[in-house]
């Protein structure tokens, strides 16, 4: 009961706030130009090139023009550059001589009797963004490789048929052995989505806990509260009286968009659609992220407790950032073997949990147990790191400078509530 | 170190046996055993780093003592009985964007008391201590004062059975130091015990029945306040002349002579009978006053810790 008022008193202070109304409304705007100001930039940038060809067989240009036609519709120029008879050298002297006064954004030289040597020049100034890979080779790949094939003697339409690639439907079979289509893209996104979200709040509010917990300190309320409920409740009260205030402020910004998006408005692309996600991936998705999120608080008040203020927790608590980067390192291992003794010890860690796990449950689901398992961990954890926060945070407040030694903390971790 | 008898018959509220707690080197409290009466007023006085603050804290569960016990009305004191036990820290603070009566409503909640009742005692004490009309305003907008007040109200507003007051006095002003005086009255007329440190001897002597005296971690003298000042010999007379002449160098029996505010001061040898300096000193002159002083809690503390200092050096030696 004495841990409710406290949990009710600290949610309350927060969201009442004019800060919690502020970066309610003011994080979503400020999301959301990140997307749109990329966007509308990008419009901007002149997406027209001029490229000067050099093309001593007088072979390439128009073959190459009516493919750049086809496919990028005319964003791409070629100039050719005439020899009329002067030798290779001259042409492209030239072709430099316009690259580096930017009459164009790039130049190509085709080797003579480039059918046989494949071998090309390409002239530019800067690293042209995306000209040379995204756009000129594809193209002269598919080029020489029609002029390789009419050589040959191989018709149109064959060739078509040869330079192929497989088309894939993805099928998952469950337990009951049906098999459904899965969105593999819906899927990482989302994943993508738990850990970014996870990153942010654990920025945002993992700070205000820490921040929360050294205030206790500072207004001196601190030895009245203990006087009346044991540190390791205060210390809990607190974290899940700020967790709260962040899951509301998620809840507030996952209904409005939910709502966005089922009126039609398509918010820079972003739209809820949870019918690709199982059950058991939503269940996931928002157990990994409230432990995950609590777990983290609880780690930030174990530094708060230590320090009297925010300058002397810094140096602290970023490498608790580590705990989200370290798992974050390790996705593409634990993405190649999901059931790998690796991936299941490191997902079971409860630091790494949130991470690893849940990309398990999406690439593989991992048995029923392990899931289970790895969630009483991360509660039992968060409790452990409650009671050693308060443990630590009834010596922090007798501590007048000097920083305790090991020795001393460890003592005190052990000392009963 | 002076043993006093504490009174007997009922079981004491509050018993300390053997108390311990060092930091680092510094032994904050070396072998504190107490014991409080129920439904006195008990000072626990001594000078700054005597070692009160870390007594208290010990009692209130905030730190973990080194060792010894806290027994609560003859049992051991648990986690749940410090319900009964108000406190006043003596670094006060209050959750600043909390109104007035929100904080004393969540700070009575800490103690189990429920919420319905918790406001409507808060509102009586908001206007017992004129702060009625403050009572929906934030702890940040009241000034020093005024939080103190609310803090005092928080301390006393679950009708606690004990009540630990640590230098509720520093930083009030006389009308503050009057109004406090009051309320300690009036909450122990109720039936609540009440334990305040103090390092301002003149003030506990004018509210204590009982006291206990600590210096460097240890208890120097304890007691009910009259034994104590029984046990203290009267030491010193206040004397005048008729015609204001001077007191006679050669007075037997007389260790000191100070002039002080319109009289003299005699300290008087330990032993000699103020009888006999009264016949002395008409045999001079004129007397005009002559009463014998009662000595102040100053005057015993100083002596007792003297007298515990030069023991101590002896058993050094």
């Amino acid at each position: 009961m004495k841990m409710m008022a406290i949990i009710r008193r600290e949610y309350l202070e927060r969201v009442k706030s004019k800060g919690f109304v502020i970066s309610t409304v003011l994080i979503p705007f400020l999301m959301s130009l990140t997307i749109v100001i990329p966007m509308l930039s990008a419009d901007k940038v002149d997406e027209h090139h001029d490229v000067a060809v050099v093309d001593p067989d007088g072979l390439w240009t128009p073959a190459l023009e009516l493919i750049l036609d086809e496919r990028y519709g005319g964003t791409v120029d070629l100039m050719p550059i005439l020899l009329s008879g002067r030798p290779l050298a001259e042409g492209v002297e030239d072709l430099r001589d316009m690259v580096s006064k930017e009459i164009v954004d790039g130049g190509i030289v085709f080797d003579a009797d480039f059918i046989e040597t494949r071998r090309l020049r390409f002239y530019v100034k800067s690293v042209a963004a995306g000209l040379a890979s995204e756009t000129l080779r594809p193209a002269i790949d598919s080029m020489l490789r029609s002029a390789r094939f009419s050589e040959a003697g191989i018709p149109d339409s064959l060739g078509t048929y040869l330079m192929t690639s497989s088309r894939w439907e993805r099928l998952t079979v469950s337990e009951d052995g049906a098999a459904t289509a899965r969105d593999e893209r819906a899927i990482m996104g989302m994943a993508f989505t738990l850990i970014m979200m996870l990153y942010m709040m654990v920025l945002m509010y993992g700070q205000q806990t820490l921040v929360g917990v050294i205030d206790e300190k500072t207004s001196r309320v601190v030895e009245v509260m203990l006087s009346s409920v044991p540190s390791w409740q205060l210390m809990m009260g607190k974290i899940l009286g700020i967790g709260g205030a962040g899951l509301t402020q998620i809840l507030i910004w996952t209904i409005s968009l939910s709502i966005a998006s089922t009126r039609g408005i398509d918010i820079a692309g972003i739209s809820i659609d949870a019918s690709v996600l199982s059950p058991l991936i939503l269940v996931s998705f928002l157990m990994f992220f409230v432990l995950g999120f609590l777990l983290f608080s609880a780690l930030y008040a174990g530094v708060g407790a230590l320090c009297n203020s925010i300058q002397e927790a810094q140096p602290f608590a970023t490498p608790l950032m580590m705990f989200i980067i370290i798992p974050m390192l390790m996705l593409t291992v634990v993405m190649k073997q999901p059931d790998a003794p690796f991936a299941v010890i490191m997902s079971l860690i409860p630091m790494f949990t949130p991470i690893l796990m849940f990309m398990r449950v999406i690439m593989d689901t991992p048995p029923l147990w392990q899931i289970v398992l790895s969630w009483v961990l991360m509660a039992l954890t968060i409790v452990v790191f409650a009671r050693g926060a308060g443990k630590l945070f009834r010596v922090g407040i007798l501590m007048h400078g000097a920083a305790p030694s090991w020795k001393t903390l460890i003592k005190v971790l052990k000392q009963p509530d | 170190m002076n043993d006093l008898p504490s009174p007997s018959g009922s079981v004491p509220i509050l018993e300390i046996r053997g108390l311990r707690k060092s930091y680092g080197n510094v032994h904050a409290v070396r072998d504190v055993s107490l014991s409080i009466p129920r439904g006195g007023i008990y000072g626990f006085l001594g000078p700054n780093g005597a070692g009160k603050t870390t007594t208290l804290r010990s009692i209130m569960n905030i730190i973990v003592p080194d060792g010894g016990s806290i027994l609560f009305d003859g049992q051991p004191l648990t986690r749940d009985r410090l319900d009964l036990i108000g406190y006043l820290p003596e670094e006060r603070g209050l959750y600043r964007k909390m109104t007035c009566l929100d904080q004393l409503t969540f700070l009575a909640q800490l103690k189990s008391m429920p919420k319905a009742a918790a406001r409507e005692q808060g509102v009586a004490w908001l206007e017992r201590l004129d702060l009625h009309d403050w009572k929906d305003r934030k702890v940040d907008a009241l000034s020093k004062g005024m939080q103190q007040k609310v803090q005092l109200a928080s301390t006393f507003l679950f009708s606690p059975d004990l009540v630990i007051l640590d230098e509720p006095f520093s930083g009030l002003d006389p009308l503050n130091v009057e109004a406090l005086r009051d309320i300690i009255r009036e909450e122990n007329a109720r039936g609540c015990t009440i334990i305040f440190s103090t390092h301002m001897l003149a003030e506990a002597e004018k509210l204590c029945d009982s006291i206990c005296l600590i210096e460097g971690g240890e208890v120097v003298l304890n007691g009910r306040l009259e034994t104590v000042r029984d046990h203290f010999p009267q030491n010193s007379i206040r004397a005048a002349f008729a015609d204001g002449r001077a007191i006679p160098d050669d007075l037997a029996g007389i260790t000191r002579c100070d002039w002080d505010e319109g009289a003299w001061r005699l300290t008087i040898e330990p032993g000699s009978d103020p009888q006999s300096i009264l016949d002395a000193l008409r045999a001079a002159g004129p007397v005009s006053l002559f009463s014998a002083r009662r000595p102040s809690l100053d005057e015993i503390f100083l002596t007792a810790v003297r007298q515990r200092r030069a023991s101590a050096k002896e058993v050094t030696s």
